[in-house]
């Protein structure tokens, strides 16, 4: 399992723009998360899968963060705490649960991703048009920046920012939902 | 969508991030909130009319108070950004408290038994623990507006650093037009004002620094 160095700089170089470091970050950090989450949800994969899946959408879209003089579990299990937290104020949950400390017990290896209750490509599909028509392009039909650039009309700066905002907005409708 | 998945799109053509310049940020913020609370109290209060006598008084108030912002600055940029422990940037500020309540009572025993509660109340304790919550709200949107982009993960925390942070500009500009100089008065009442605003930033922390 992923430890604290490798972690750290995995995100550090996605940071610097490393694609595949940072899939590996996020795949490891997913891994993390699930345990972290189910172990406070028990009996609730879907909504954990939620979680994960949330927590990852933050951690991405505010990777910039990390300060690298600190240590990355911190930060990571900061957001997933804060995710969670928001969570539980959403579904007006009030089982116990335990909210101290980032202790996330042992790793299960049966713990398989399992099906989210939301789906993300639902959400996306919510998104202003050009958020949307950004993300689509450069993010699902993996096309560079220039030739989204070139495919919309749009200048790359422009693509980018669709994207960064698009991200930004799709972890908001994340927390919007109304948990069931 | 599957987390696999998820995953994938978000690494998917990712570039190198840019250092966010917060400190930048952070300085246009207090600046342009503290020009926006004296334009305030130039407009809707007015200086006071003695100004150019008590230069002294109030630029001591003006410190006072710049020092409370500064003491509650180091908490409020720990609770910017995920994870990041307190340690001494809390009991920087319960010190700065504390050493507030010290000079009072060592300034009021200077004075004589009968006139130690004039110079306690002045004649403006009231407004001047409103008007300086009124002052920092400002400063406090901005601020609000600027911690948003990072991720503040305590928000009831920061939003009480906010509200202090603010509190201590807004006393910044309310200084300008309060007219009572005892140290008594101005370190208890303003210390209050900035209090309060700690206080309503905590109760509205986690509504608008939500992400």
């Amino acid at each position: 399992m992923a430890d604290e160095a490798h972690l750290r700089a995995s995100l550090l170089r996605g940071l610097a723009g490393d694609e595949a470091a940072h899939r590996g970050f996020l795949t490891d950090a997913a891994g993390l998360l699930r345990s972290y989450f189910r172990n406070r949800l028990r009996g609730q994969a879907e909504d954990a899968e939620d979680l994960v899946q949330e927590t990852l959408v933050a951690l991405h879209t505010r990777r910039h963060t990390y300060d690298p003089n600190y240590p990355l579990t911190a930060w990571m299990y900061a957001i997933a705490r804060y995710r969670f937290i928001d969570f539980l104020r959403r579904s007006k949950h009030r089982a116990h649960a335990s909210l101290d400390g980032v202790d996330v017990g042992d790793v299960d290896p049966q713990f398989d991703a399992s099906d989210a209750k939301r789906d993300v490509a639902v959400l996306l599909d919510k998104l202003p048009e050009k958020q949307k028509t950004a993300i689509r392009l450069v993010k699902l039909e993996d096309r560079s920046i220039r030739e989204a650039a070139a495919a919309t009309g749009l200048s790359e700066s422009d693509i980018k920012i669709s994207i960064h905002r698009g991200l930004k907005t799709l972890m908001r409708l994340m927390g919007q939902e109304q948990v069931t | 969508m599957k987390t696999e998945r998820l995953i994938d799109v978000l690494a998917q053509g990712v570039e190198a991030t840019e250092r966010p310049r917060w400190r930048v940020n952070l300085a246009i913020t207090l600046l342009v909130g503290l020009v926006v609370g004296v334009a305030a109290v130039v407009i809707g209060l007015g200086v006071r009319p003695d100004i150019d006598t008590a230069r002294m008084p109030v630029m001591m108030k003006v410190m006072f108070s710049g020092l409370a912002a500064a003491v509650v600055l180091p908490l409020a940029l720990r609770l910017m950004k995920p994870g990041r422990p307190l340690g001494w940037r809390v009991g920087a500020v319960v010190l700065f408290v504390a050493l507030c309540g010290a000079c009072v009572v060592v300034a009021l025993m200077g004075e004589e038994p009968g006139d130690r509660l004039a110079m306690w109340m002045g004649n403006g304790v009231l407004w001047c623990v409103v008007l300086i919550p009124v002052l920092a709200a400002p400063t406090a949107a901005l601020l609000v507006w600027l911690m948003r982009a990072f991720a503040p993960t305590r928000l009831t925390l920061a939003g009480a650093a906010i509200g202090a942070l603010s509190g201590g500009v807004g006393a910044m500009a309310y200084a300008m037009y309060c007219p009572v100089d005892s140290a008594a008065f101005v370190m208890t009442w303003y210390v209050l004002g900035i209090a309060l605003s700690a206080a309503i930033g905590s109760l509205v922390g986690a509504k608008f620094l939500r992400w």
